[in-house]
């Protein structure tokens, strides 16, 4: 079980395409930066999901854990 | 605004200047007969949400920049100049207009509004006015044919965990995968969005039809589409089209999303491969005998929206409610209905946008056509439109379920 400094945790289980990557946008200028954000889904898709939108605005998924919710740790670079 | 931008502005409207376009721009009698055909003005009664009212935002820009009177003494016509002031009108009529092209079907000259607010959009996206969250999520999805490699592995396991959710809905063979990924010469290859709802019910589907099918590791909303940008939305269909012909699949079924289907189905060309919609491939399940379906499971009356970009803008009216009928005897028809239907006001990105007030305020007409149905389950087969009418369900409290056709099928179905 990984264990990281969570800044705030973003509930994002069952929501409609593409509300998980528009809330986590709209959510990661709400941490400071060198903070981290874990995000509970139910999406397989936001695996690959979250990892592209962190290469494309510059941020950075540390590490994505299996399971009902899967939760995915991303930490704001920038 | 500097000549430089003028210019750019001038060159990208230039790009978008067919012989259809240049007749839609000259074309137009201004008869008003396109103007009540509109979901947003019917709703909201302004002007500027009226389709002559969105087109004359762009048109007056051609008779500026690309008609002879225009170009010699502007001033004699309606013709503008591209200014700041001016481009606030075309992001403006470019994202109010959904691009359900309902207004074409009534036009006696057939001027296709939504294709001249595809160069609003296209003038929009030069200007870099495009909306953020659209650029955002269309980067998301090109930056993705990178990222795949590293995530593959954990995408799978992703996928994998859900395959008792759909065993549960239909009882896999011994030694078959419940969902098949990646499998070379697969007769389909299933292209889903990110969440579980997209990918259960229809690879329980797929599987009680016995298919050879494999799920596709992108997702199948085109987010370039959405942002009026014609180099994004191919890069991003590229992925999909790429990842099918080295997989050697027959066919491409797209899931319940219909800008996915229209774009991979209109706008990328030929492929070696054919392109439908799951509901399509649903529908011949039925007809081959492949799937049997219970029609007891559904309570009350059933009624369908027509998705805009698979019905109106793709062809697909027959199937759908081909598969209603063997899933109800209490479906409802909506007045108007196929060609003539109502846009649900949640297309050309606002969703993805949130613009909740206004997707709320322009659909009330939406809302006014599913509560004459009297029907107790709203049956769509677009992840789009299923978001825009459980808000409007919620928001006008309309009191319907909004189902996804799919899971209706999924849950209707029997073993002999
Ligand atoms: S395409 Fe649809 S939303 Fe756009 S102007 Fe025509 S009727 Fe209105
Ligand atoms: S119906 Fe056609 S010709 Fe008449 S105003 Fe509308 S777009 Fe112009």
């Amino acid at each position: 079980m990984s264990n990281h400094d969570v800044a705030k945790t973003l509930d994002l289980k069952g929501l409609p395409c593409p509300m998980p990557v528009v809330k986590m946008s709209q959510e990661i200028g709400s941490v400071s930066v060198g903070q981290i954000i874990e995000v509970l889904t139910t999406d397989p898709g936001s695996i690959s999901d979250f990892p592209a939108w962190a290469k494309s605005t510059g941020n950075e998924v540390l590490e994505t854990v299996q399971g009902d919710p899967i939760k995915i740790y991303v930490k704001r670079l920038k | 605004m500097d000549d430089k931008k003028k210019q750019e502005l001038l060159d990208a409207f230039s790009e978008k200047l067919t012989n259809a376009v240049r007749l839609y721009m000259d074309g137009c009698t201004r008869c008003g007969t396109c103007i009540d055909s509109c979901h947003a003005y019917q709703s909201m009664p302004e002007t500027r949400y009226t389709p002559v009212g969105r087109a004359q935002v762009v048109r007056r820009l051609f008779d500026r920049y690309f008609k002879l009177s225009g170009r010699i003494a502007p001033g004699m016509n309606e013709a503008v100049e591209f200014t700041d002031e001016w481009m606030q009108q075309v992001l403006d009529a470019a994202y109010s207009c959904t691009g359900c092209r309902r207004c074409m079907t009534v036009c006696p000259f057939g001027i296709d509004t939504q294709q001249i607010q595809g160069i609003a959009k296209h003038l929009v996206n030069t200007a870099g006015m495009t909306p953020v969250v659209l650029n955002m999520l269309a980067d998301m999805s090109i930056a993705k044919a990178e990222t795949i490699e590293d995530t593959r592995e954990n995408f799978e396991q992703g996928v994998k965990n859900l395959e008792a959710e759909v065993i549960e809905k239909w009882k896999s063979e011994a030694g078959e995968d419940a969902i098949p990924i990646g499998a070379q010469d697969a007769n389909v290859l299933y292209v889903a969005l990110a969440g579980k709802h997209s990918i259960i019910p229809a690879a329980a589907v797929m599987n009680a039809a016995k298919e050879k099918w494999s799920l596709s590791y992108f997702e199948a909303v085109n987010f370039g589409a959405f942002a009026g940008n014609p180099a994004k939305t191919k890069v991003i269909a590229r992925r999909i089209i790429d990842e099918a012909t080295r997989l050697n699949v027959k066919e491409v079924a797209i899931c319940e999303c219909g800008t996915a289907y229209r774009v991979m189905k209109y706008m990328t060309g030929d492929h070696p491969f054919k392109v439908v919609s799951v509901v399509e491939l649903f529908a011949r399940y039925v007809k081959e005998g492949r799937i049997k379906l219970d029609k007891s499971k559904i309570e009350g009356g059933v009624t369908y929206h027509d998705p805009c970009q698979m019905a109106r803008n793709g062809g697909i009216y027959d199937e759908p409610r081909y598969l209603l009928e063997q899933l109800t005897d209490n479906f409802v028809e909506m007045t108007p209905t196929r060609e003539d239907n109502w846009c649900c006001g949640g297309g050309g990105g606002l969703v993805a946008m949130g613009e909740k007030d206004f997707r709320m305020k322009s659909s009330s007409v939406k809302v006014d056509q599913v509560k004459a149905t009297g029907a107790k389950v709203l049956c769509t087969a677009c992840e789009n439109c299923h978001t825009q009418l459980s808000d409007l369900n919620e928001h006008y409290d309309v009191g319907v379920k909004v189902e996804f056709l799919s899971e209706l099928l999924a849950d209707a179905l029997v073993s002999e």
